[in-house]
């Protein structure tokens, strides 16, 4: 049977938890550094009023990544239906009655991105030229990214056996810091619908193309305030929900998430602990202790 | 050393065999998953990237919150007389987290380095599901250590340092259950675009808090009638009428913070859309919500069976909710749906198996009800 535990002893231990707690050190890793300048990012335009759907990106991005063709069921043409582990890149094609638009998809390497603020173990990370990257040796394979990520980007290797890799854009990250040059696909784009350059530059450059030509676009450029911003950026003329962009507010898409973790953990745990000492102390009623259990 | 309970007599019940067999199955199977891969073992795709395992997971935390709701009452609000039931629920939540561990590791793609999460210079802290995954792990270390003496007091053992530092341990048990109960509703708040608008709210880790206090408050009531009723021990109704009513409050707080949110957020009429999420909302609140309360209200609750039937529909109800969330509510329109494998089934409902048995060989050969030492003594 264990000794009665004093008040004394209870209030000294409970101190020592509640000091314990708030002592918690403050190990948290810059995901995103905030301070920087989004405009200074390296993204991508893509004006869809220009692409002609001829899937030059796509296979530039093949090419560069490595990655293998998902042809269609004639196996004439590399024809991918939709992102994939093998397809980080593609052209899609809008069409209702006589409107059509082709839209590309691949990693928006958002400014704020959900995918690096839910990560368990910083396996995709924001680099300070803009690009999301992923590093396999720290991913487990939980798959939050794909849930968290608003514009189901991130895709999985689920035929491979051992060790599967979350696949997705890297914004051929690879190119930027070796100085090699831009993201191959929009190197490779023969018309000058997607351009690659500094983010601040892009908007610029948008903006200019709405005002000269206002009729031929929607007024609005998707991604630069869109879920806090995002390197690749989109013109269009028809509605950008018909491309798949939904209007999803202005704000980052991790900011809920994290202005809740920030307020909520910190203070179910310090208001607990304090809370679990009154309460204890209040409803002393002498040696239960010499009761039944533990 | 202490002698045999009083159950650890009587022959080897006929459930055994059964059991056992789902269990072996599910240990093969999760072997042959862990081969191969998760592609050819399940259905799960880019589209449905979690699946009935994540459900289960989310389901089984909260019921196995029952350890935390009954060590919060019987060390902090020193009620006695949920004395009688505490191992019986530490063992229960030990279970419950010892499967989740298990399913969490063969759902995760890159099992061989699962220990990254405990890695002090990987872990995200804004991460949710980092936040649940060192909680999961933490209040497992902490269930070891208030289950301990029961392993410890059979073999002879002093359990003294544990005993002294109960209050501690359970505290820091109970903080790290806050934390992560509601935390486990907070890892979809950054799913606002995906997750179906009836199930996703501001409030979700309040929700998920609530819950958690109902489902442990039900598991126990299922728990201490089931084993009671085969160990043929006196029903103690005050007991289980307690439990009833301190259910009742958790169910009615949620029914209230989900109808508000509901009417908050303008929500109301998606009740009543002909698109299968209106009528899943229907028969989660019929089955999770009205059915309990009515029991839980009525003089039902006076009768053991009350608060136990209670506890089975309320769990029912959060199943349902916890599959929701975990993917039904996530699906992206026009895609076909997902519907687990046979194999995932299978794992699930051994580990299920698994998890009674151990449950009934602790019962049979430790101290986990008074009465049961003392019908000896």
């Amino acid at each position: 049977m264990s000794e009665p535990i004093t008040r004394r002893d209870f209030l000294k231990a409970a101190g020592l938890a509640i000091g314990c707690l708030l002592a918690t050190p403050k190990t948290v890793h810059a995901l995103s550094d905030k301070e920087a300048d989004p405009n200074e990012y390296i993204g991508m335009l893509y004006d869809a009023t220009i692409c002609v759907g001829c899937n030059a990106c796509t296979n530039a991005c093949r090419q560069w990544n490595k990655t293998t063709p998902e042809p269609d069921a004639r196996e004439v043409y590399d024809a991918p239906k939709e992102l994939s582990a093998d397809t980080w890149t593609l052209i899609q094609l809008y069409k209702e009655n006589e409107e059509f638009s082709f839209v590309k998809r691949q990693c928006m390497h958002c400014v704020d991105p959900a995918c690096v603020s839910g990560c368990p173990v910083q396996a995709l990370q924001k680099g300070p030229n803009g690009a999301v990257t992923y590093d396999a040796k720290r991913c487990i394979g939980c798959r939050y990214c794909m849930y968290t990520c608003p514009f189901h980007v991130p895709r999985f290797e689920w035929d491979q056996a051992q060790m599967p890799v979350v696949a997705k854009c890297t914004l051929c990250n690879d190119r930027l810091t070796q100085g090699i040059g831009g993201p191959a696909c929009a190197e490779r784009c023969p018309t000058g619908a997607l351009v690659w350059g500094k983010r601040g530059d892009l908007i610029a450059d948008a903006e200019g193309r709405i005002q000269a030509e206002p009729g031929r676009y929607v007024d609005h450029i998707y991604g630069k305030e869109d879920i806090g911003g995002t390197g690749v950026m989109y013109l269009s003329a028809v509605p950008f929900e018909n491309l798949g962009l939904e209007d999803m507010g202005t704000d980052p898409a991790p900011k809920l998430s994290e202005d809740t973790a920030n307020v909520l953990v910190p203070t179910v745990l310090v208001g607990g602990a304090i809370g679990l000492a009154a309460v204890r102390f209040a409803s002393s009623r002498g040696a239960w202790e010499e009761t039944w259990p533990v | 050393m202490a002698r045999l309970t009083k159950s650890a007599q009587q022959p080897v019940p006929a459930s055994f065999w059964p059991l056992a067999a789902l269990t072996v199955l599910a240990i093969g199977l999760s072997i042959y998953r862990l081969v191969v891969g998760l592609g050819p073992t399940t259905n799960l795709s880019d589209h449905y990237p979690w699946g009935i395992w994540i459900t289960v997971d989310m389901f089984l935390i909260p019921v196995a919150g029952a350890a935390f709701t009954i060590s919060l009452i019987s060390y902090f609000f020193s009620r006695e007389r949920y004395h009688s039931v505490l191992r019986a629920a530490v063992i229960a939540g030990l279970i419950g987290y010892g499967i989740v561990g298990v399913l969490l590791f063969l759902d995760i793609g890159r099992w061989p380095q699962f220990y990254n999460i405990l890695i002090p210079s990987y872990v995200n802290l804004h991460s949710f599901l980092e936040e649940v995954s060192l909680s999961i792990t933490l209040y497992t270390v902490i269930l070891i250590l208030e289950a301990a003496p029961i392993f410890l007091e059979r073999w002879g053992k002093s359990a003294r340092w544990i005993q002294k530092g109960i209050y501690i341990i359970s505290g820091i048990g109970i903080l790290i259950s806050a934390i992560h109960q509601s935390s486990l509703g907070s890892m979809f708040l950054i799913m606002s675009y995906k997750l179906h608008p009836l199930w996703w709210t501001p409030a979700l880790p309040v929700l998920f808090f609530l819950q958690a206090g109902y489902a442990g408050l039900g598991m126990t009531a299922i728990a201490v009638s089931l084993v009671w009723r085969a160990m043929k021990l006196p029903i103690d109704r005050e007991l289980f009428r307690r439990l009833g009513q301190a259910m009742a409050i958790n169910l009615l707080l949620y029914g209230a913070v989900r109808l508000g949110d509901w009417m908050g957020a303008g929500e109301v009429p998606l009740l009543f859309k002909p698109d299968g999420f209106g009528i899943i909302a229907w028969v989660e609140l019929t089955l999770g919500l009205f059915i309990p309360l009515a029991i839980l209200l009525s003089k039902l609750v006076r009768h053991s069976a009350g608060p136990f039937w209670a506890g089975v529909f309320a769990l029912m109800g959060m199943f349902i909710n916890r599959m929701v969330i975990s993917w039904v509510g996530l699906s992206e329109p026009g895609l076909t749906a997902y519907i687990p494998s046979w194999i995932e089934i299978a794992i699930m409902v051994g580990l299920f198996a698994g998890g009674f048995l151990l449950y009934g060989v602790i019962v049979r050969y430790f101290k986990l009800f008074p009465e049961a030492s003392e019908a000896h003594s």
